[in-house]
């Protein structure tokens, strides 16, 4: 993967996490990626650690309560992120009645601040539309860093109806930021190849490429060949905004292993709309044994 | 003053900051560590409202089901 890019999408999730603009931390642009990672995860567990007490008290109480009093309270009492950190310590089966009893757009507050690590078993378990629902409403918000962080924990189930609700551009941009690059191959195929090009187009028209290309960069196997060649097989205006964004933003690093993985006619219709520049780099690729 | 800026982020951590950001300039290190510490403490003021709050409400809106449960 390009070290450039996994910096970016870093600076978007510590930005999110810190309620600043990516721009006022571009000097983190000089920082590895897996620094950038490791400030967010330590700033992320100082930040949890606080109010355990409390939490634990609510949590037990919350054994008491009926679900719809529980959901009241959580709505009107606690609030996003204290209903957030004791999502966690609750029973999950009882966490998932009282979040269905709960308004989408008050779930997509909770969603923000939480850190789906700690509600692994909780999360698995809320139903698809449930959350095909929560997910619309955070699109609406453009939180794509917060989807990024439950994408490895929803059920395949979950992640289809998720996907439903996303347009290309949204995924792109999701996938850019997901917390567990691994969840991409699984999320790839949910997509198909029909949807797979009309995530180019997308790439094309909303200036997008570095994304895409790093979702390529990411994939294993058989799912990279499959974005390689519906790259090839897209219009030659749409390659052509490809090669300026691989210019403009210096990816030619990742795109060009991608001619690897393109059957002879494929490849040379790809090659042939190459820029000259980057010819000889192109001819280096088709030689490697 | 370098240290400074050094030791401020690594105390906001509650460990050693990672060694990427040793390139920072004083003043970066320094940005890091006060946002840091704002959402840090955003996130405290909130936590503590809320949860004094849903406390002080309790006793009262968890009597009856308590009841029920102790016969």
């Amino acid at each position: 993967m390009s070290e450039a890019l996994a910096i970016r999408s870093e600076i978007l999730k510590l930005a999110r996490l810190l309620e600043r603009d990516p721009e006022s931390l571009s000097y983190l642009e000089q920082v590895p990626a897996e620094d950038i990672r490791a400030v967010r995860e330590l700033a992320t567990e100082r930040m949890f650690d606080a109010g355990g007490g409390v939490l634990s008290r609510i949590a037990l109480a919350s054994k008491v309560i009926p679900t719809g009093l529980m959901a009241t309270l959580t709505q009107r009492t606690f609030g996003p992120m204290l209903t957030a950190r004791i999502a966690g310590e609750v029973d999950p089966s009882r966490a998932v009645e009282v979040a269905a009893k709960l308004p989408p757009p008050f779930l997509a507050d909770v969603a923000i601040e939480l850190d789906p690590r700690r509600a692994e078993t909780m999360i698995g378990q809320l139903p698809a539309t449930l959350l095909s629902v929560v997910t619309a409403e955070l699109i609406r918000r453009e939180e794509y860093v917060t989807l990024g962080r439950f994408v490895g924990h929803i059920t395949p189930d979950a992640l289809r109806a998720a996907l439903d609700s996303m347009t290309d551009s949204d995924l792109l941009a999701v996938a850019f930021v997901l917390e567990e690059k691994s969840a991409l191959d699984g999320l790839v195929d949910e997509l198909g190849l029909e949807r797979l090009e009309g995530v180019l187009a997308a790439a094309a028209a909303e200036g997008q490429w570095p994304e895409a290309l790093d979702l390529f960069a990411n994939l294993s196997g058989e799912r990279a060949e499959l974005i390689a060649r519906a790259t090839a097989g897209a219009e030659a205006q749409v390659l052509e905004s490809l090669f300026a964004a691989a210019d403009e933003h210096e990816l030619w690093g990742v795109l060009l292993p991608m001619l690897e993985l393109l059957g002879p006619e494929d490849r040379a219709r790809m090659e042939a709309r190459l820029p000259e520049a980057v010819q000889p780099s192109a001819s280096e690729v088709r030689s490697k044994p | 003053m370098a240290d400074d800026a050094l030791n401020g982020l690594e105390r906001e951590l509650h460990g050693p900051v990672p060694p990427g950001l040793l390139r920072l300039h004083d003043s970066e290190l320094r940005d890091l560590a006060t946002a840091i510490a704002a959402e840090r403490h955003r996130q405290a003021a909130a936590l503590a409202a809320a949860g004094d709050q849903a406390l002080g409400q309790l006793p009262r809106m968890i009597r009856i089901p308590l009841k029920k449960l102790l016969g």
